[in-house]
């Protein structure tokens, strides 16, 4: 049953909230792939019947009677938030995140929290101190990252929407490599209160569900202006499940220019052109951009993240919450040893490049240069978007790949992030949605948006499920 | 860079790491710094730099005390606290 389906009838009141969340839960006791760090039995079943006991109230929300899991990066009032991390082991939110609380005002139980890679540092879920997430169409292989519990969660049927948060292509490349749809809205469109930061002007929050009118629903109920996030914007009143049904007309559609160049794998450039005729189909015009400054995107991100990662990160010093290294009877040692002790590898590697971009002498040459790229690459969007409505491109280099896969390029893991960076850099919506298939394993395409075009890019890819099946394949 | 620039970042990042891992350390952050330098070729000198996407202006509120904070939830989840304290090691000799 998909998202529609189940909330279709919860409002016909042919199934209760307590046993979609009781039909939930048993599924997710049984997960074998590792995509749950918690989940909430007793707090679901009393949320499930405080919603059936008060339907009226509730059956027109946009989430309503639906279980959800949140990836565990969101604060959650009195339960246990962990953000993949021995930092925060034990860590006891005290309020709820502005996306939590939405979420639950939406109508929606929370059943679970998913599993992540360590502060959603990673493309592959491997980097998470509760270990790595398997993928549902093969065990052997990694859902991506850093959402993959939360994509493997939707994926596998264990509930038909989640959250997740996309910093370098956190929601996208999951999504591709589990055969769902992701979207990272625009920069501000969701408010950031009570997500865990990793690297502040790029994080956003956005839904995980089979098709596009689950991530609609999804969405109408995250997004709201936040007076407690300055970097929330007051968002155009628009109803995305609404926005759905609407005529967008014929769409001047940007596709990539040489796309052979980019080391793309050979199957997802097959799905590519495969897609760029649905388009066509559809009666969308098509029309070349050259995004040969495409890879400058990922030496920028890796300078900007970490920096602001360095900094975020400094809050974790072992006094005010999370983990303690013991016996320390020196302050300087008890930050030190805490943070060698809670932190995984990744992070305290992306916490040194960041330390180091930052300090002097290497600011200019680093830091600086960094953000320029960065205005290099908005400015080229803002030139796209002269010409053309949205930007379609493929959301990954590759299918999904083996776990602790071996390269003899050591920066291949950052090179996944390759196609889904430049939109984070920019603060541009973008969502993927499965667009093919390959030896049982889904492939993602990815649409690019303007400023706020959530509502052409939903719309645009729900018309596509309605030509295309590749959504409604089961692992 | 060599063990003595690593172990003054390990320093101001505060994070701890034995001499033995220097080189796996100065070698992992010398191959990702391989991948950022791709940039250095790009002259960019008539940009601007870019901090956020949306060249946000600052907001702000009247300077009202509202939403306090629950003191208890806070220092409930401190390793070790004391009445309305977080403990720390003894920092003045």
């Amino acid at each position: 049953m998909n998202f529609k389906e189940l909330r279709g009838n919860f409002r016909a009141k042919k199934i209760s909230a307590k046993e979609a969340v009781v039909d939930s839960l048993s599924k997710i006791k049984d997960d074998k792939l590792n995509i749950f760090i918690n989940h909430f039995e007793k707090e679901a079943l009393v949320n499930a019947e405080h919603i059936d006991n008060n339907f009226e109230d509730y059956k027109d929300k946009p989430l309503s009677g639906v279980p959800i899991a949140h990836k565990d990066i969101f604060c959650t009032e009195g339960l246990l938030t962990t953000c993949g991390s021995k930092m925060l082991e034990n860590f006891i939110a005290p309020y709820n995140s502005t996306v939590v609380k939405n979420c639950l005002d939406a109508g929606s139980i929370m059943v679970a929290k998913t599993n992540m890679d360590e502060f959603a540092m990673g493309s592959s879920n491997e980097t998470s101190y509760f270990g790595a997430v398997s993928n549902p169409w093969n065990h052997d292989l990694v859902p991506g990252g850093s959402s993959g519990g939360a994509a493997a969660c939707v994926s596998a049927n264990l509930t038909t929407i989640s959250t997740g948060t996309d910093t370098g292509g956190s929601i996208r490349q999951p999504a591709a490599l589990c055969g769902i749809t992701g979207l990272k809205p625009t920069y501000g469109l969701v408010s950031r209160w009570g997500m865990i930061a990793f690297c502040s002007s790029m994080d956003q929050a956005g839904p995980f569900s089979k098709d596009a009118f689950g991530c609609a629903a999804l969405l109408d109920a995250m997004a709201s202006y936040d007076e407690k996030d300055s970097t929330c914007t007051k968002r155009r009143d628009i109803n995305f499940e609404k926005s759905l049904l609407k005529d967008f007309g014929s769409l001047n559609i940007g596709v990539i220019k040489d796309i052979e160049k980019l080391g793309i794998n050979e199957d997802v450039i097959n799905a590519y052109e495969t897609s760029k005729t649905v388009l066509t189909g559809l009666g969308h015009k098509l029309i070349e951009v050259d995004f040969s400054e495409l890879s400058s995107g990922i030496c920028s991100y890796y300078v900007i993240a970490p920096a602001e990662c360095s900094s975020n990160l400094s809050r974790f010093d072992g006094v005010k919450y999370g983990f303690r290294s013991e016996g320390e009877n020196d302050i300087t040692n008890l930050y030190m040893n805490t943070r060698s002790d809670g932190f995984g590898d990744e992070v305290k590697k992306r916490i040194l490049i960041g330390t180091h971009v930052l300090s002097a002498g290497f600011y200019d040459a680093y830091y600086l240069q960094a953000q320029k790229v960065r205005r290099m690459i908005k400015v080229k969007f803002e030139n796209f978007f002269k010409d053309v409505d949205l930007i379609f491109m493929p959301t990954t280099l590759d299918q999904a790949f083996e776990k602790n896969r071996k390269s003899d390029d050591p920066n291949r893991m950052y090179k996944e992030d390759l196609l889904t960076i430049p939109a984070n850099l920019a603060g541009l919506p973008a969502i993927s949605f499965p667009n093919g298939f390959k030896n049982n394993l889904p492939i993602g395409g990815q649409l690019i948006g303007n400023y706020f075009g959530e509502d052409m890019l939903l719309n645009t890819t729900n018309k596509i499920q309605e030509v295309t099946d590749w959504h409604k394949m089961t692992p | 860079m060599d063990k003595i620039e690593l172990k003054n970042l390990l320093l101001l990042a505060r994070i701890n790491a034995k001499e033995e891992e220097y080189p796996e350390i100065i070698e992992k952050l010398k191959n990702t710094f391989v991948l950022i330098d791709e940039m250095q070729d790009l002259d960019l000198s008539d940009l601007e730099p870019l901090n956020n996407p949306l060249e946000l202006s600052n907001v702000s509120r009247e300077d009202k005390d509202k939403n306090r904070n629950d003191k208890k939830k806070f220092l409930d989840n401190s390793p070790e606290s004391d009445k309305d304290y977080f403990n720390v090691p003894k920092i003045i000799e």
